[in-house]
């Protein structure tokens, strides 16, 4: 047994975005709907400030899927 | 060709909190203001907390700006949630005042721990009417659908809209799709807003912190309370309309619910003063008036006393203030009574009025024939004008000051004789200063308390400079990123209003319910509340406001005057001593003014030896100048030098600009000292008339007022050569001097009735010196000197000052048979009131205690109480030293506190204590300082002088050459920086033998800073300066400056082996600092 482990690390994501910074598609499904986005912006007085915005989609084939834009660094992720 | 349509989306934000959200907000009305106009909105909303402490000064910065302000408030209800109220009509104006006085009425029953403000539902349906109601935030609303349901019952479906806001959370959809179908279910409409805590984004760090501090954590920890992201700042109208696309008929609503809020908070909110509306008001004051003209005035005096009153009631009747005036005297009159209380009706105090007017009302006849004042302003020829003037726009001031005893109890009775809903004090709105915004906002930052202190300590206090406060204290530039957070928090938040507070004594009375013309709420004090508005907004609803103001100085003569009664069986009327006792004014003259009224300060002191006042007049010009406006204005060294010259040739004509002002400024040869000048000069030079001279003095005293100076400089130069044809040049001058004094200055009248109590306070101190000084110590705090210097002072004097002591002293400090001072238990720091009351009245009914023993067996006191007593001295007598006492105390049986009392314990014999060693001289030093802050034994620097080599005692410096080199030593007693200085400091520094004034020039200062504003004990190197016009002041010019310690430490070895006590080394440094006394440190009052 390895020791304790992070559970649902987000992980990287290629995004296609359109106006507004909306998903488009993420790793190619294309997205049918947004559920939510939200926004975090926190740690501002640390050397690791956290500026993220949030969007729960559901793609074309019915997946719910949550990804964030890094707006410090402009990287996607995949939370789940 | 056809215009393009605008395409602006229709949006006003109708949720806004301002800085007055204490701990929330993070801008200033103004600032909302300024940049919703920049964002495109033409109207905005403020809704603060509970309150509408900010919106005076929203409407009228937001109507200057030509903003719509829409008024309002975000109230709690009792379950913990929100509603947003909107204003729609003056009625709902009424209502919204008394929903939040209703949800304050209840926060003070503890009145140390208040509790938060709120108002049931049912309040809230009882105060609807003129009222809009939007149902809250997306945090705490009310979302429910029967709450909604109760709110359309009180609203109606016009007046209630379903608020959605889009803060950017998770589920912030959902909530809005579930709001907007309750809304429909409701048949109500919904409207979007934004719920602004910022005007700008760069204020969002500000607000966490904010956050954080509120709920006294750390902004790591305060992450669940905080707002998760920067989504509430002010934002564009097309901007809000992107945000709530879903709901664009939301977003609609808001501009179109807006049209229908047209309150205005600037017009007439109904109120009057008591009086105002009194047809016979101008009849009985004149007859009032005429009554006590002739027990005044006789002779020539007369007539020209009648003259003057018919003048002033004819601008009174003009002016329509006749009840004004008889309001005031109401209230003298209700004062006589509680003075008649407070004093008792034997008391010799009885002789003195209850109260004196201070400020620009004294030059008033109709002020001293009516008690107001105690001024004669024909003799003190007083000119009205600055008070009183046709012209007069506002309500002019009338202050009085009164003994602290006498005000407490007045401002309770004022509130029960207009009643609890019709009188309350003004409020005032603290606001961050540089030590506090370090403190605070540095705590929620996590940064090292001890550093964080260090650097406060070190700050100015209205240092804009904060990464330089950091750098000085902690040796380096502010690194790491949470420092330079610190910076930035603390420079935004500076001017921000902290909470709120009560004014010192401007009173609100009112002819209807204030609570319908503002919200009144429980101050901290019982029997006492506020209006939500501080003195500015209260002006600006015309509320006429009654200054009633506590002065120390009041209170310690009136003691004295006690005192002396009880002591030596004379009644003294200061009414009625002389006032050319030549004893009084030779004290004066040579700066023997330690603890009296306003001329004992050192800068006062420095100028009294060089002005050498020699009558009332005079001393009232000496009270007026050490000021920033006469400062400024350049007037004091040129009057100085012309008194001095006159003094020596009588046939010394001042030199005056202009033979237009040689009249107005013949009394300050030439000068321009009070503020009433200001107005003179402008009518006799430049033809202006009283409203618009007195226009130009409010311009001078505003702040941001630039504009209006430049204009009314320019009508100045132009007036000046219609008026007495001055060259623009001569009249550019006279402007300067004008122009020049544009800080703040007394008023001639002020300072005649300062400069009598001045004289009044010397007359005391020179011919009862011990009751005088025993005053004093009972009234601290009060006054430039600590407890400290006064007895050291009076020590070198002459006056005996006896320690504390369980067997002779009282609570208070008492003149003993002889005339020694005896000082009072209640100095012992750490031993309560109720104690200290059952000590004496222990040794009252049973006799004096004869061991220490006795006292813990006697005495209901907790046992730190009784340490400190021992360790303080005041168990010497009877147990013959300190370490004896405590040791006693140690194997003493206390007294057991029981319900409705104390068991007493048995006197039970303890043995016999060890040898233990005295306290040396140093450690009795300590000892004192760490319990009653006076010693009454050594100074620390006679212990430490043989140490000190080469060191003048304050003594020897006046055997010293002009441009000596020299080296001082001392305690500081007090440090100030004057603004007017530019960035000189001063310091007084007191050794064994008096006092030394030290001059520390910028550079030095800066560079070690840290010694400067926070060593108690000190050593300066530098250059003896006695120029030959000083009247004898010394001062030392400082090239170098440490701390006792350093210089100590670098003169070892050679002189310890000559100390008495080689065992108890004295460490200047640390055991001193924390147990020093606190002196006059800058502008923070007295502080460790």
């Amino acid at each position: 047994m390895s020791g304790p482990r992070s559970l649902s690390l987000p992980r990287g994501a290629r995004v296609r975005a359109g106006p507004g910074g909306r998903p488009l598609a993420v790793d190619g499904q294309p997205v049918a709907h947004v559920r939510e986005s939200w926004l975090v912006e926190d740690r501002w007085w640390t050397s690791q400030p956290l500026r993220r915005r949030y969007w729960e989609l559901i793609s074309e084939r019915g997946r719910d899927i949550v990804v964030f834009h890094d707006l410090i660094d402009g990287r996607w992720f995949r939370q789940r | 060709m056809d215009q393009p349509i605008a395409m602006t989306p229709q949006y006003t934000e109708l949720h806004c909190h301002s800085a007055y959200s204490f701990l929330d907000g993070t801008s200033l009305p103004e600032e909302l203001v300024a940049a919703a106009l920049e964002l495109g909105h033409t109207a905005l909303a403020l809704t603060d907390h509970d309150g509408v402490y900010g919106s005076m000064e929203f409407a009228h910065s937001a109507r200057a700006l030509g903003l719509r302000p829409i008024h309002g408030a975000e109230l709690s209800l009792s379950d913990g949630r929100h509603l947003t109220l909107l204003v729609e009509s003056e009625r709902g104006w009424r209502n919204l005042c008394q929903l939040l006085t209703a949800a304050h009425a209840g926060t003070r029953e503890r009145p140390r721990e208040p509790t938060p403000p709120s108002v049931s539902l049912d309040d809230v349906r009882a105060h609807s009417e003129g009222l809009v109601c939007l149902t809250g935030c997306a945090e705490r609303g009310v979302h429910d659908e029967p709450g909604v349901r109760a709110l359309r019952e009180a609203f109606g479906t016009e007046r209630l809209r379903v608020e959605l806001q889009r803060p950017f959370l998770d589920g912030d959809r959902a909530r809005n799709g579930a709001l907007a179908a309750l809304a429909a279910r409701l048949r109500l409409r919904c409207v979007a807003t934004g719920d602004v805590h910022a005007h700008t984004s760069a204020r969002v760090p500000l607000q966490d912190a904010f956050v954080a501090a509120r709920h006294h954590l750390t902004l790591e920890s305060s992450e669940p309370q905080r707002r998760p992201n920067g989504s509430h700042v002010l934002a564009s109208p097309a901007a809000m309309a992107a945000r709530f696309a879903d709901h664009p008929a939301a977003v609609a609503e808001s501009a179109a619910l807006a049209e229908r809020l047209d309150f205005d908070l600037t017009g007439d909110l109904g109120y009057r003063y008591p009086g105002v509306e009194d047809r016979t008001a101008q009849r009985r004051l004149a007859e009032l008036c005429g009554e006590l003209l002739h027990d005044r005035y006789s002779g020539v005096a007369l007539s020209e006393a009648r003259a003057r009153l018919e003048s002033e009631l004819a601008v009174i009747e003009t002016l329509s203030l006749a009840g004004f005036f008889l309001l005031h005297h109401e209230i003298l009159e209700l004062s006589r009574e509680v003075a008649l209380e407070v004093r008792g009706r034997d008391s010799p105090r009885a002789l003195l009025p209850p109260g004196r007017g201070r400020g620009s009302s004294v030059s008033s006849i109709v002020c001293y024939l009516t008690g107001l004042s105690h001024i004669d302003p024909l003799a003190g020829g007083l000119s009205m004008g600055r008070f009183l003037n046709p012209e007069l726009t506002s309500l002019p001031d009338i202050d009085i000051d009164f003994p602290r005893d006498i005000r407490e109890v007045l401002i309770r009775r004022v509130h029960e004789r207009y009643g609890h809903d019709r009188a309350a004090l003004v409020a005032t709105f603290p606001s961050f200063r540089t030590r506090g915004a370090i403190r605070e906002l540095g705590k929620a930052l996590g940064l090292p308390p001890g550093e964080i202190e260090r650097v406060a300590r070190g700050a100015d206090s209205f240092s804009r400079a904060i990464d330089r406060e950091v750098s000085s204290a902690l040796g380096r530039r502010a690194q790491g990123s949470r420092w330079e957070w610190l910076e930035r928090l603390a420079r935004e938040a500076l001017g921000l209003p902290r909470h709120i507070s009560q004014h010192p004594g401007g009173m609100i009375v009112s002819t209807r319910p204030l609570i319908d013309c503002c919200p009144v709420l429980p101050a901290a004090m019982e029997g006492r509340q506020l209006v939500q508005w501080d003195k500015d907004s209260c002006a600006d609803a015309g509320f006429l406001k009654i200054d009633l103001l506590g002065l120390g100085m009041l209170s310690a003569v009136e003691r004295t005057v006690e005192l002396i009664a009880i002591k030596r069986g004379e009644r003294i009327d200061l009414s009625r001593i002389p006032f050319d006792d030549p004893e009084t004014f030779s004290a004066i003259q040579r700066a023997e003014t330690t603890g009296v009224f306003q001329v004992e300060s050192r800068a006062q002191m420095q100028s009294l030896r060089r002005t050498r006042p020699e009558n009332l007049a005079e001393l009232a010009i000496q009270v007026a100048i050490i000021r920033p406006g006469p400062i400024q204005g350049g007037a004091v060294n040129p009057y100085i030098e012309r008194r001095q010259r006159l003094r020596e040739d009588h046939a010394y004509e001042p030199p005056c600009l202009h033979p237009s002002l040689a009249g107005v400024l013949r009394e300050t040869l030439g000068t321009i000292i009070f503020q009433d000048q200001v107005l003179e000069v402008a009518q006799a030079f430049a033809g202006f008339g009283p409203g618009e001279a007195d226009g130009l003095r409010r311009a001078m005293s505003r702040k941001r007022a630039s504009v209006a100076i430049e204009r009314y400089r320019r009508r100045f130069i132009e007036g000046a050569a219609a008026h007495v044809g001055a060259s623009e040049q001569l009249a550019q001058r006279v402007w300067e001097m004008v122009a020049g004094f544009a800080g703040f200055g007394f008023p001639k009248a002020h300072s005649a009735a300062f400069g009598l109590l001045a004289y009044q306070s010397t007359w005391l101190r020179v011919h009862y010196g011990p009751e005088f000084l025993c005053a004093l110590l009972n009234e601290q705090p009060m006054g430039f000197y600590p407890p400290d210097s006064l007895a050291h002072e009076a020590q070198r004097r002459g006056i005996e000052l006896r320690r504390v002591d369980i067997n002779a002293s009282l609570a208070e400090c008492s003149v003993e048979n002889g005339g020694a001072i005896r000082i009072g238990l209640g100095y012992v720091r750490g031993v309560h009131a109720e104690e200290v009351a059952a000590l004496v009245s222990a040794r009252e009914e049973c006799g004096g205690f004869s061991s220490v023993a006795e006292l813990a067996a006697r005495v209901p006191a907790a046992r730190p109480s009784l340490e400190q007593l021992a360790w303080s001295g005041a168990c010497d007598s009877i147990a013959g030293q300190r370490r004896r006492a405590l040791w006693e105390l140690g194997v003493s049986i206390p007294s057991r506190r029981v319900k409705g009392g104390a068991q007493l314990a048995l006197a039970l014999d303890s043995g016999t204590a060890p040898s233990l060693r005295e306290l040396g001289r140093w450690e009795t030093l300590l000892a004192d300082y760490a319990t009653t802050s006076v010693t009454l034994e050594d100074h620390a620097l006679a212990i430490l002088r043989p140490r000190l080599d080469g060191v003048s005692t304050s003594i020897e410096l006046g055997t010293l050459r002009h441009g000596a080199p020299v080296s001082v030593a001392g305690l500081v007693v007090a440090r100030q920086r004057p603004e007017t200085a530019s960035g000189v400091v001063f310091m007084l520094i007191e050794d064994e033998l008096g006092c030394v004034n030290l001059i520390v020039p910028p550079a030095i200062y800066e560079r070690r800073r840290h010694i400067v504003r926070a060593e108690p004990l000190i050593l300066a190197r530098g250059r003896l300066e006695r120029p030959p016009a000083g009247g004898g002041t010394i001062n030392v010019l400082v090239r170098e400056i440490r701390t006792l310690d350093e210089e100590l430490a670098d003169t070892v070895a050679a002189p310890l082996g000559h100390l008495p006590e080689r065992r108890e080394e004295p460490a200047a440094g640390s055991g001193f600092r924390a147990v020093a006394p606190p002196v006059q440190s800058f502008a923070s009052g007295r502080r460790r």
